[in-house]
């Protein structure tokens, strides 16, 4: 069987959508493979933001930045609004404890080249007047972004079909083989055969599954994330905002310890976005609870009850939908991004746990630069699959 | 031009579930994710089967076997106020 493409991505979520755009624009000839439909998976399950402020410094901060670079672009390319906006966010603060805590990540941050500060009392109630009086300062940051990432699927899909980019759906893939030339051979659920001389694996939180058909272990796993969704309500105040306590129990493990245990085991934190529409996403959590996607009361009521704690106000708007995805999570909280050195022609695109959506432009473009043979302007060595080896001696 | 609308709360028209088929979406859901009807404050209650109505028409697929869109709770819209712990 001759090789009938030059990539085939595995997964039409935004990574493997923006892998297959870019590839598309470079001349590949690029079949996507979709086990059932786009938007399925955690990419049409997320919140819509860009958040910047929550990353720890080093590449996956880098990379946001340049990945928020390429969103504004990205509309006019793309010929379609993908509700790309700037309204900064902040991230409120409660206790005395945490303002020191926050104090010195935004140090940290600012050394990498991130825009951020600390603001008091009187600013926070200036940006969000409808604050409660129980938040005593706040980081803000201006850059932070937002973008439909429903949007951005479908023009990544769009523009990269009529680049010549072809998605086959409800073509879930069951074998992977390499052939005596050296070309990969996929083989789906409903007896398709494809070959390409290149394989990306795009599958999310599923992807240890594809790992697993050309033998290596993928150490991703998935933690659902649930969100609330209220009615279309005027904007609160003039950014989205998040709280201190999660991402500081995060950063001090001694905090997570004096956190309710409740809180802890369904990693729940606040964030609180508005769409373009005008519905607002209440979140979040970070639960290892395989694949279940269902949503639950318990989750519900935590996450509405802190939106209430921190704006009163929004007592009076109701919940008209709770949603969840899987966020594919990588033990050491970085995505894997690289070709994998015991498989040439095999590449991972995964594990962006949280980070999905606002990684993806830069996702794509660093996998096109890698399959073309490009170098990176990031250095994404410590992205690479071979990391996990390494630390186990050696397995491969 | 076909300017029923479909989706009341997102007003949603008629053509633009077409269009949503015509450039590509091959399920209920998609068209959703697409189009945006059925997202609004009644979660597709009204639209529902409209929409599976429109797509069994331009997709010559059978109703009974179009997958319907994700349910979801709460199934009506309930003030934040309401989700308050319940002691009794």
């Amino acid at each position: 069987m001759g090789r009938g493409y030059d990539v085939i991505i595995i997964g039409s979520g935004i990574i493997g959508l923006s892998s297959g755009y870019y590839l598309s624009k470079s001349g590949k000839k690029v079949l996507v493979l979709e086990k059932k439909d786009i938007g399925n998976g955690a990419s049409g399950s997320c919140d819509d933001a860009i958040l910047l402020q929550s990353k720890k410094p080093g590449i996956v901060l880098e990379m946001a930045l340049e990945s928020i670079d390429m969103y504004r672009g990205l509309s006019d390319e793309l010929g379609t609004d993908l509700e790309f906006m700037s309204p900064g966010a902040m991230i409120l603060i409660e206790t005395e404890d945490d303002l020191r805590i926050m104090e010195d990540f935004v140090i940290e941050q600012k050394k990498c080249g991130l825009e951020v500060e600390i603001v008091g009392k009187k600013q926070v109630k200036k940006k969000q007047p409808h604050v409660s009086e129980g938040v005593i300062a706040s980081t803000y940051s201006a850059i932070d972004a937002q973008v439909n990432p429903l949007r951005v699927m479908f023009a990544f899909a769009n523009r990269g079909k009529e680049l010549g980019m072809q998605i086959k759906k409800n073509a879930e893939v069951v074998s992977i083989d390499r052939n005596g030339s050296g070309d990969w051979t996929i083989g789906t659920a409903n007896g398709e055969r494809y070959v390409a001389e290149t394989v990306i694996n795009a599958a999310g939180p599923w992807a240890p599954f594809i790992g697993k058909m050309v033998g290596i272990e993928i150490p991703i796993k998935p933690k659902r994330g649930q969100i609330a969704v209220t009615e279309q309500v005027p904007p609160l105040g003039e950014t989205n905002v998040w709280s201190a306590d999660y991402i500081v129990s995060k950063l001090n493990p001694g905090k997570a310890k004096k956190r309710e245990k409740v809180l802890e085991d369904l990693g729940v934190g606040f964030s609180f976005t508005r769409t373009a529409d005008g519905n607002c996403f209440i979140g979040s959590t970070r639960e290892y609870v395989g694949y279940n996607k269902n949503t639950t009361f318990e989750a519900l009521q935590i996450m509405v009850s802190q939106a209430a704690r921190f704006f009163p106000v929004m007592n009076n708007v109701s919940i008209i939908r709770s949603f969840a995805g899987l966020r594919p999570a990588c033990q050491d909280g970085k995505p894997i991004i690289g070709e994998v050195a015991t498989l040439p022609g095999f590449f991972i695109a995964a594990g962006h746990e949280g980070d999905g959506i606002a990684l993806a432009p830069v996702t794509g473009k660093i996998i096109n630069n890698l399959v073309l043979g490009r170098t990176n302007s990031l250095d994404i060595e410590e992205l690479n699959f071979d990391r996990f080896q390494r630390k186990e001696g050696g397995v491969a | 031009m076909n300017n029923i609308i479909i989706c009341r709360c997102e007003e949603v028209t008629e053509e633009e579930i077409r269009e949503a088929i015509l450039s590509g979406c091959t399920t209920v859901n998609e068209i959703k994710r697409k189009t945006r009807a059925g997202m609004g404050l009644c979660q597709g209650r009204t639209c529902r089967k409209l929409v599976e109505k429109v797509f069994a028409d331009e997709t010559g697929i059978e109703m009974e076997k179009i997958q319907p869109s994700t349910y979801r709770s709460p199934v009506r819209p309930v003030p934040i106020s309401n989700f308050e712990e319940d002691d009794n």
